[in-house]
């Protein structure tokens, strides 16, 4: 399910095509969606990085989103610790939370199919929303920070200076991850493991903590997408939903577990969705453009 | 025979329930009824192999079907039951002729976000009021418990017997051979998308029909509440308790999970789904063939001394 060379050409240019014409019409949509689209690839990512690697869909993705997003606040909280110098700690707590998780459930179900898969990430993701739920109750909060309140003007148009942060995050992670993937030992070996897992075993690859390593990555990957967005989002226990179904529509537009193609698919998704939205009038309906673009190209692919 | 004598003696007190007992507990079945309905048709669908998340969304859709052609055509909530039956097998047709042709993860996604795609639909129509929603006046009925009971009760049965249908007749070997093999099925003459659609349009009727009873009980729908991830959740928890697979298991599994989670309620008013996701959680590691089977082979082997179990 690889996009070809070819066919990503024309994606590419399509997608430069729409930032012109959607450049003309409405600037501001055009920024406000680079900054979206940023937002989502990077959220995204790590469910791609678990699928590719994996072959795993974690119905839970969303919420590990949330559990890093209560974590920053507990800290800004209760320690006074600004959302973005927590990043560290969010981190890494979030990638040992990820192992745990691993190790107690993940791991029984590698080779049990995909419903068993799918049933049990979904219990877990319940499980997750309903324990936030008891210890913080259903109320919205919400981190206020100076920096991320200020707004910047370019070319006339007046939008927030905190949302480029989301673009300069998702170049770097993506960069710093492909590196990771093609210059290290671990990172090949976790290439290799995605490429064919039983290869990988009789080379000699430790699979099992290949995929520790890759789940817990991902985890913590979110927890750092989390402290980004911590200032910019109300948190509640149901904040990790919405985003969980933006990365399955960007994981399918991309190619199941393809990496690169998760940034182009944010931008363009990112992009239509600031479109809607600046239709006056019409702003409700932004949502079904995700599940839209979602079903027509899983559709489109597997016809 | 004396399996079926039992089978009458049950269906005897669930009729004559409503002279029994008091409104509380009345309402508690009737909503395990409902829950009962919604995990069977799930399950239905998953022994063809498919995993739906679509049920709740045929839940609301049938719902505000209902709602709305009851508030704008003021025809009888009754017969309203019809329309949204009819709406929810005619949608699940539509979407079903494309979207069955997926598999695995693809048909999960693709089910999860169209029960999104209704949510936001009735969210942004003006006929449906909205986000605020709908209210009717009246309840089904004028609010009789008794005679709400009996067709919560009829829906039930008329579940547990289009369920049982698809265990004994043809569909069976169709269905189960999909889910083991499906290029075998087809090799051997099974028409692989046909029954498909069948299950399908049956399982979501019928979760519509549930959704319309449900909303016709308390007569108001929310688009928050009436798409709440409960009606995907539960009917998923009782379903995989019972133990997949059959028509015993979801009933089981509905009237086990349904009393225990009343009690829940009681004990834990906040945050009790929790354990509805540990449940499914740790039946998947631990138990993925569900209670029901292992339960009744130790009562009929060790109680009853039968001999009967399989």
């Amino acid at each position: 399910m690889k996009i070809s060379p070819q066919r990503s050409k024309l994606y590419l240019l399509l997608l430069l095509i729409g930032i012109v014409i959607l450049g003309f019409w409405s600037p501001r949509a055009l920024i406000f969606g680079l900054q979206r689209g940023s937002l989502y690839a990077l959220i995204a990512l790590p469910l791609a990085l678990v699928l590719g690697i994996m072959d795993i869909l974690n119905l839970s993705h969303g919420e590990l989103l949330t559990v890093g997003l209560y974590l920053g606040y507990v800290l800004a909280i209760n320690l006074g610790l600004d959302p973005l110098s927590s990043i560290i700690p969010v981190f890494v707590a979030l990638a040992i939370f990820g192992g745990v998780i691993y190790m107690i459930a993940i791991k029984r179900v590698l080779g049990g199919g995909h419903l068993n898969q799918l049933l049990l990430t979904f219990g877990i993701s319940i499980v997750l929303i309903e324990s936030v739920n008891i210890i913080w109750t259903s109320r919205p909060r919400n981190i206020h920070v100076d920096y991320a309140g200020q707004s910047v003007e370019i070319m006339g148009i007046t939008t927030g200076s905190y949302e480029f942060l989301y673009i300069f995050a998702a170049v770097a992670v993506f960069l710093l991850l492909r590196l990771f993937l093609k210059k290290t030992k671990l990172g090949q070996a976790v290439f290799a493991v995605g490429q064919n897992p039983k290869g990988a075993k009789i080379v000699g690859i430790n699979v099992d903590f290949v995929y520790l390593f890759v789940f817990a990555l991902a985890s913590g990957l979110m927890g750092l997408t989390a402290s980004i967005m911590l200032p910019r989002v109300s948190i509640f226990p149901e904040t990790g939903n919405p985003f969980a179904l933006i990365s399955f529509s960007l994981v399918a537009m991309a190619g199941m577990g393809s990496i690169n193609g998760i940034l182009f698919a944010g931008i363009s998704l990112g992009l239509a969705e600031a479109a809607v939205n600046s239709i006056p009038g019409y702003g409700g309906w932004s949502d079904i453009v995700f599940f839209g673009v979602l079903i027509i190209v899983i559709m489109a692919k597997n016809l | 025979m004396k399996k079926y004598a039992f089978y009458l003696i049950l269906l005897l007190l669930a009729v004559a329930f409503p002279f029994y007992i008091d409104g509380y507990l009345l309402h508690v079945f009737l909503t395990i009824f409902i829950f009962m309905t919604m995990a069977l048709s799930w399950d239905m669908m998953l022994r063809t192999g498919q995993l739906s998340f679509a049920n709740a969304g045929f839940f609301g859709m049938g719902g505000y079907v209902s709602m709305v052609t009851v508030s704008s055509l003021e025809i009888d909530p009754l017969l309203s039951l019809i329309f949204a039956v009819v709406f929810a097998a005619a949608v699940a047709f539509i979407l079903g002729l494309p979207v069955l042709k997926l598999r695995g993860i693809y048909f999960a996604i693709v089910t999860l976000a169209l029960a999104h795609v209704f949510e936001v639909i009735a969210m942004n129509l003006e006929i449906t009021g909205g986000s605020t929603g709908m209210v009717l006046p009246e309840a089904i009925f004028g609010g009789d418990m008794q005679l709400l009971y009996w067709l919560v009760l009829g829906m039930a049965l008329l579940t547990i017997g289009i369920s049982e249908f698809f265990a004994r007749s043809r569909m069976h070997y169709a269905m189960h051979s999909i889910r083991n093999d499906e290029l075998t099925a087809q090799a051997s003459g099974i028409n692989v998308s046909r029954t498909l659609i069948i299950v399908f349009v049956t399982s979501s009727a019928l979760q519509g029909l549930a959704g319309a009873i449900y909303v016709q009980q308390y007569a108001f729908v929310l688009p928050e509440s009436t798409f709440s991830l409960d009606y995907l959740l539960l009917p998923i928890a009782m379903a995989l308790v019972g133990g997949t697979l059959s028509t015993a298991g979801p009933v089981v599994g509905a009237i086990f999970l349904g009393l225990i989670s009343e009690y829940l309620r009681l004990i834990m008013p906040y945050g009790h789904l929790l354990i509805y996701g540990l449940v499914i959680a740790v039946i998947i590691l631990f138990m993925p063939g569900g209670i029901y089977k292992p339960v009744r082979n130790i009562i009929l082997n060790r109680i009853l001394n039968l001999g009967g179990a399989s």
